[in-house]
């Protein structure tokens, strides 16, 4: 496979395109039949042959661009007086030489050069990058060009030292060019790894601490992992779907062939979707997190037969509506800023919470209901109604108590965690991506 | 395939010439990629809006190759024995009662079951030869001796066992039927899948093919198409009509109207004798090409603006 080509796809994989080891075959395939002279064409064909979803297009397009974009040219020329370096002295090299002399097309060469035998696409991090330059200009022969002015000024005569400046200016342009290059090098390669270690740093982040700006990525690792869910568990589903030989069935409906077993019968087992009540903690302390865990809950809505949310601060309203009228995103802004809710963003009060939902919604709870709630049980000294809880233990199927405060804080100062707790089927700890995931397997 | 019609596919230019010839107008991403996969003899998936063509794609280039178009409509519960093939049990059925006494005859001399057996076992053969199997699309079109071009429609609507199926006969052209042997294909079938999005295909599918992502055309491809499909019609109706579509496209509605709607709205313009929009054309024929009563109230409640955008243009 050509270089070019090579290089391209391992830029394609570092911006997050999945290029298989088939699919470079094809690419160089292509390539072949259509040739480098048409670069429309060329970007088309490898757009067939490489980028497989409208998503892996836009990339695709993206650094198809970045990629074949030409080279920054080496544009401006020293102010070089005539006569100066003309003369082709075996003691200056050859980098001085082309410095002095004007020669940009040479540089550039050199660079292109220099780049294949440091192998900039090797960089990684960006940590790396002063690396790679030092690299690169060595290879070029800094070191000869450091001696080389060093010599130049030591001779001390006027010419020597109107050289030496020129060397330097010229050594200087290079170091930015050298830089700007790795800079590109770094873009187009380095995309994967930065954002793997990004991916793992955020799932193992306490979500309270995210900063606004990681959303988006946050975003996309739920996207992922909602997707991984999925797959895993419609898989199980089909699975379970299957059943034994359904003995009374099948000799019912073969009375027609003498009872000879043509059309044979199955038990089907039932697919247990969970219907799922989720009541959450509005209040400033775990807002972050109740943001994440409905996004996940209602992207999973293929394997969740039913959702009905509740928020509660100071009292409780159901909001499972504002979810059907507006689209996901919107809707989680709607619930953590309350606009056109009846709710009370006063101090938190557990109990009159539980009693707004005991009153309200007691009469749905079945036997197939899985309860979460998700708070830090911190009550403000009120009245925690344990009561209810029992009660709502006892009426559905699993209670889920999802608390965002580590255990060890359960219990101390207003926290009614440790009353809570004999009262949930489960409790956890739950600040982070890795735990919400963990919650969700839990679950379906 | 690539036995056959290497005089079509000399050049990209050629392939795009032709399909307009044939009346469908390709971009030049349809048209490099339509001629990469004959090159490499690799299927394409057309993914894309519902009606932006990519069913007329696979319809035009059976016609521009001359070979027949082979279609294979996927939907949930598709099975082997739909798409590839099945024994005609009822002819089966059928020649043993009526070769009955032929049967009795060649056993007649045999006493005892194992011989009998035995003398029935040099003729089983005959009720499952190529005679009493149905070949469905998959074998069918292996079986085409001058190719034929495979579309398998709405293969996201296939369930995922079929897919895996699909990915076997789709990498070696070959099936092999227990009873009969493994048919190869004589010439490779040109395959097109086409997929709506509903689910999201495997990575493996995926990978064996080449991808084609069709999106709505620019209004200047949109008029040319219009103007192919529905000869006769006036420039600046044609105009207007594809800025009005256009317009309608950025509103938010339920069912976005496509290509194949513009059409239809086209032809029921020409056969209303109209050569230009006015304002209550619009109105009493808006159902051709928005088809969720939500959306016609909306569009309904916007039209006079979005009608003097589209009017201006022309």
């Amino acid at each position: 496979m050509d270089r070019t080509l090579e290089s391209f796809i391992l830029a394609l994989r570092g911006s997050g395109v999945r290029v298989s080891v088939a699919e470079s075959i094809d690419a160089m395939h292509v390539t072949d039949l259509i040739g480098y002279g048409d670069r429309g064409t060329l970007k088309s064909a490898l757009s067939a042959a490489l980028a497989k979803t409208l998503a892996e297009k836009e990339v695709f397009h993206l650094t198809f661009d970045r990629f074949f974009s030409a080279d920054v040219p080496f544009d401006h020329a020293y102010d070089i007086e005539e006569g100066m370096g003309t003369e082709c002295d075996e003691e200056i090299p050859l980098i001085a030489q082309m410095i002095l002399s004007g020669n940009m097309a040479g540089l550039a060469v050199a660079m292109s050069q220099a780049a294949l035998s440091v192998d900039v696409t090797g960089i990684q991090f960006f940590t790396q990058k002063g690396l790679f330059i030092r690299r690169l200009m060595q290879q070029m022969g800094l070191d000869e060009l450091n001696d080389y002015i060093r010599s130049l000024r030591a001779e001390g005569d006027d010419d020597s030292a109107r050289s030496a400046g020129l060397l330097e200016q010229g050594r200087e342009d290079l170091t930015d060019r050298a830089r700007n290059f790795v800079e590109r090098q770094y873009d187009l390669y380095a995309g994967s790894t930065t954002e793997g270690m990004m991916e793992s740093y955020l799932r193992n982040a306490r979500l309270t601490n995210i900063e606004q700006h990681h959303y988006q990525q946050i975003r996309v690792i739920i996207r992922k992992m909602v997707k991984n869910l999925r797959d895993l568990h419609t898989r199980r589903k089909k699975g379970a779907k299957r059943g034994q030989l359904d003995f009374k069935k099948t000799m019912r409906s073969n009375i027609a062939y003498q009872g000879l077993p043509f059309d044979t019968r199955w038990k089907m087992k039932k697919i247990d979707r969970p219907k799922i009540m989720v009541l959450c903690d509005v209040s400033r302390s775990v807002s972050t997190i109740v943001r994440f865990f409905l996004l996940i809950l209602y992207s999973l809505n293929e394997l969740i037969e039913k959702i009905d949310t509740f928020i509660f601060c100071s009292n409780l309203v159901e909001v499972s509506s504002i979810f059907e009228k507006y689209d996901l995103e919107e809707a989680l802004v709607r619930l953590q800023t309350g606009a056109d809710l009846d709710i009370w963003m006063g101090r938190t009060d557990y109990g009159q919470s539980l009693r707004d939902f005991w009153e309200g919604w007691s009469g749905s709870l079945t036997n197939k209901t899985t309860i979460i709630i998700l708070g830090d049980a911190r009550s403000n000294f009120g009245e925690p109604e344990v009561g209810i809880l029992k009660r709502m233990q006892e009426r559905s199927k699993r209670l889920i108590w999802l608390n965002p405060e580590t255990p060890s804080l359960w219990g101390s100062g207003d926290s009614e965690m440790k009353r809570y707790l004999p009262f949930c089927h489960i409790a956890r700890e739950c600040n982070t991506l890795n735990h919400l995931e963990k919650v969700m397997h839990a679950l379906l | 395939m690539k036995n056959f019609h290497e005089e079509k596919f000399t050049s990209i230019e050629t392939v795009q010439l032709e399909f307009k010839q044939a009346g469908y107008i390709c971009s030049r991403q349809i048209a490099t990629t339509v001629y990469l996969a004959y090159h490499l003899c690799k299927p394409i998936l057309v993914e894309g809006p519902a009606g932006v063509g990519k069913t007329e794609l696979a319809k035009t280039a059976a016609l521009f190759l001359g070979v027949p178009l082979i279609r294979l409509q996927c939907y949930e519960g598709l099975d082997e024995s739909k798409a590839l093939y099945e024994w005609k049990y009822g002819k089966q059925l059928l020649y043993t009662q009526l070769l009955r006494d032929k049967l009795d005859q060649i056993i007649k001399g045999e006493n005892g079951l194992d011989r009998s057996i035995q003398r029935l076992h040099q003729y089983d053969d005959i009720f499952f030869s190529m005679d009493f199997l149905e070949p469905r699309p998959l074998l069918k079109a292996i079986q085409e001796k001058r190719g034929a071009v495979l579309l398998v429609d709405e293969v996201d609507k296939s369930d995922d066992e079929f897919e895996a199926f699909l990915l076997e006969v789709l990498s070696d052209f070959q099936v092999s039927i227990p009873e009969v042997g493994t048919i190869a294909a004589v010439s490779k079938p040109f395959v097109f899948l086409t997929s709506n999005n509903t689910r999201e295909l495997s990575e493996a599918l995926k990978r064996r093919c080449l991808h084609l992502y069709i999106p709505f055309p620019d209004q200047k491809l949109e008029r040319e198409i219009v103007r192919i499909k529905v000869p006769g019609i006036s420039e600046r109706l044609e105009a207007q009509l594809v800025a009005f579509i256009h317009e309608v496209r950025k509103l938010d509605i339920k069912k976005v109207p496509s290509i194949s709607e513009s059409i239809d709205w086209a032809r029921v313009l020409m056969i209303l004798h109209v050569d230009k929009l006015d304002v209550d054309l619009i109105h009493d024929t808006l159902n051709t090409f928005v088809k969720f009563e939500e959306d016609v109230k909306l569009i309904k409640e916007q039209l006079r603006g979005l009608a003097e955008k589209a009017m201006n243009v022309a």
